[in-house]
């Protein structure tokens, strides 16, 4: 595999969990730290798969995907902000459910244990000519873009401003940093982390219709692998910022873009899956270090 | 008495829920939910084979449920029960097959204290970023769950990878380091009463000795223990060490009474399944049994009712998460007071 290569599926691997991470970060700026990103990546997959190969639409399909997704976190948002759950105990929770929802589907509608494949699966288009492909560095990259890794660096992009200069984006970050100010001025800030959580549900929905649809165009039980959570590591990576949290999605997709190719090297594939999760260890401390010197001057 | 009323409502609440649910399921499959549900009571509990089967089932939730509940009332977030036990389940098989077969049964001991020590620090290390940093326990153990995921699979797929095998698995252990079995032909192992042991142990920790009573008062409230001169940091520690080394122990009877070699999917998950244990049974001793047992006898019930009616394993699946959700909502809250507004973790 050559270095463009190399490039150009650490960019397509980034996508899901940039997506997802964007969500996440969204949903935890309102207060609300989200565990289960994983369920709802899954039922995007899972969602996409099926009405991909029902309508042959990729964008229905990812549109499918991506409300599956808030829908499952909107329900999930009522668990924590009406009815008092605890949030990291009814994240875990959701997983399970979900995992068993969607496993029983698959063995019981599909007749399947862990693999739906189904006929005529559209999956997702390349936006740019194939052409380019001779670009140096970037030229494969750019042939393989596809229109939600266009659509995840633009949420990127835009959410700096949208988080920084937006009503919305106040309303977000009050209701996250001083909730009792936020309620005394009017906010509805149970109102606003629904929304936030749910916005987190449509961005995992969406990352899963990418695991799915980008080249597979299968369901697996396993297609998620923990990504839910690579994002949620990105997200305390990047410490809610949504500038370093790319760049720590870019990390860990390079990093399993890389981890075929270390392979070959002799480094055990199991050990450098594990490096994003040591990562974020260490970028804790560190920020739990900083913040108790500034606490303490 | 209200009180009592809205405490029992909220054990009861969760479970109601996810048969409901489960019901609800088995309707739109066309399948009668009574019938099913008495098979599946009937298959766990029917005869004493069956039960053996259901108390084997239920042996590793005895371990990760104390382990869980031992953090979870003092009001540290431990979710990283599921690695220790991997961990410990490791290093007891290392010892089980490494060390000469001639130390007999001594292999055991030897295992165990090994898995301890190796669980023990696992926990360790979050406790003391948390107790001496403030980072954050919920992630540092989230994270470290997949560390020991990634590190056990690569031990038993290279340094520990058995040589008359394929992949994945290290060496049977020596035939003298098995735990005993208690009713064959079923699996259940002296690993259960161990697994007993460990819940009289933590009843007596938290009842009759000063550093259970801290640990509950820490739980309680962190800033009246503070203030009574409790020392919160060493608590944390403690209660993890504590954790980390129960999780270890499940891991070695787990290794060394069942599984007898370390194979990946050492754990199905057997740290989250004890945590919606310990929080139904709002960690207490008793009622961490109980839990364990419900769903040791939802596992072995669902692989057979999977095997005779057809109906896919994965609606225990469904049973657990709705019980792990349901057993967090504040029951008294659905009913009154909705003004009330959520805490941050």
């Amino acid at each position: 595999m050559q270095f463009e290569h190399l490039i150009a599926s650490a960019i397509m691997l980034t996508t899901p969990i940039l997506l997802a991470a964007m969500g996440g970060l969204i949903n935890r700026r309102a207060g609300i730290v989200n565990i289960g990103l994983e369920a709802k990546m899954l039922a995007g997959a899972f969602v996409a798969v099926i009405v991909s190969s029902a309508t042959g639409s990729w964008i229905i399909a990812s549109l499918a995907a991506a409300l599956a997704g808030a829908a499952i976190g909107w329900l999930f948002s009522l668990s924590i902000t009406r009815a008092g759950a605890n949030m990291i105990v009814a994240g875990l929770g959701l997983n399970i459910l979900v995992a068993g929802v969607l496993g029983f589907i698959l063995s019981w509608v599909y007749r399947s244990s862990g693999t739906l494949r189904l006929p005529d699966v559209a999956l997702l288009p390349k936006i740019l000519p194939s052409g380019l492909e001779f670009v140096p560095l970037v030229g494969p990259a750019l042939a393989m873009l596809d229109p939600l890794t266009l659509l995840a660096w633009m949420t990127t992009g835009a959410l700096p401003f949208v988080l920084a200069s937006t009503r919305i984006g106040l309303w977000i970050r009050a209701t996250g940093n001083a909730s009792e100010m936020a309620r005394s001025v009017g906010l509805q800030h149970l109102t606003i982390q629904d929304f936030t959580t749910a916005c987190a549900g449509f961005f995992s929905g969406l990352a899963g219709a990418h695991l799915a649809l980008v080249s597979l165009g299968l369901f697996n039980e396993g297609l998620t692998s923990g990504r839910g959570f690579i994002a949620l590591a990105a997200f305390y990576f990047g410490r809610d910022r949504p500038i370093t949290t790319a760049f720590a999605c870019m990390l860990f997709g390079a990093l399993e873009a890389a981890q075929i190719r270390l392979q070959l090297e002799g480094l055990p594939p199991k050990l450098i899956g594990t490096l994003p999760y040591v990562m974020v260890l260490i970028a804790l401390v560190v920020v739990s270090i900083q913040a108790q010197r500034k606490s303490s001057t | 008495m209200v009180n009592v009323l809205v405490r029992s409502l909220d054990i009861v609440l969760p479970l109601l829920v996810a048969f409901s649910i489960a019901a609800i399921v088995l309707l739109t499959i066309g399948e009668n939910p009574v019938e099913i549900l008495t098979l599946m009571a009937t298959e766990a509990f029917g005869n004493v084979r069956r039960f053996a089967a259901t108390l084997s089932a239920s042996t590793p939730l005895l371990f990760t449920a104390v382990a869980t509940a031992i953090c979870f009332r003092s009001g540290v977030f431990n979710v990283g029960v599921d690695g220790a036990f991997v961990l410990g389940g490791l290093a007891a098989i290392f010892i089980a097959f490494k060390l000469p077969a001639s130390l007999g049964a001594g292999l055991i001991p030897l295992a165990f204290i090994a898995a301890a020590v190796t669980g023990g620090f696992w926990l360790w290390l979050p406790g003391v970023l948390l107790a001496k940093y403030e980072a954050d326990e919920v992630v540092s153990t989230l994270m470290l769950n997949f560390i020991a995921a990634g590190i056990s699979g690569y031990l038993v797929n290279g340094p520990l990878l058995s040589p008359q095998s394929g992949n994945n698995v290290t060496p049977l252990i020596h035939e003298t380091a098995e735990l005993e079995r208690l009713m064959p032909p079923s699996t259940l192992h002296a690993g259960f009463i161990i697994g007993l042991l460990c819940i009289i142990a933590y009843w007596i920790w938290c009842r009759n000795t000063p550093s259970g009573f801290e640990g509950a008062v820490v739980g309680q409230n962190p800033r009246f223990a503070r203030a009574v001169g409790i020392s919160v940091p060493a608590i944390i520690i403690l209660v993890m060490v504590f954790s980390g080394v129960i999780a270890g122990f499940g891991g070695a009877s787990h290794g060394l009474g069942q599984m007898h070699r370390f194979s990946d999917g050492f754990s199905p998950g057997y740290g989250f399944t004890g945590m919606a244990v310990a929080l139904l049974a709002r960690n207490h001793p008793i009622g961490i049994l109980f839990g364990a047992v419900l769903f040791g006898a939802l596992a072995s019930a669902g692989t057979t009712i999977q095997l005779f009616s057809n109906i896919p394993l994965d609606l225990v699946n469904i049973i657990q998460g709705t019980v792990m959700i349901f057993a967090v909502i504040e029951a008294a809250r659905l009913m009154k007071n909705r003004r009330r507004q959520t805490h941050a973790v």
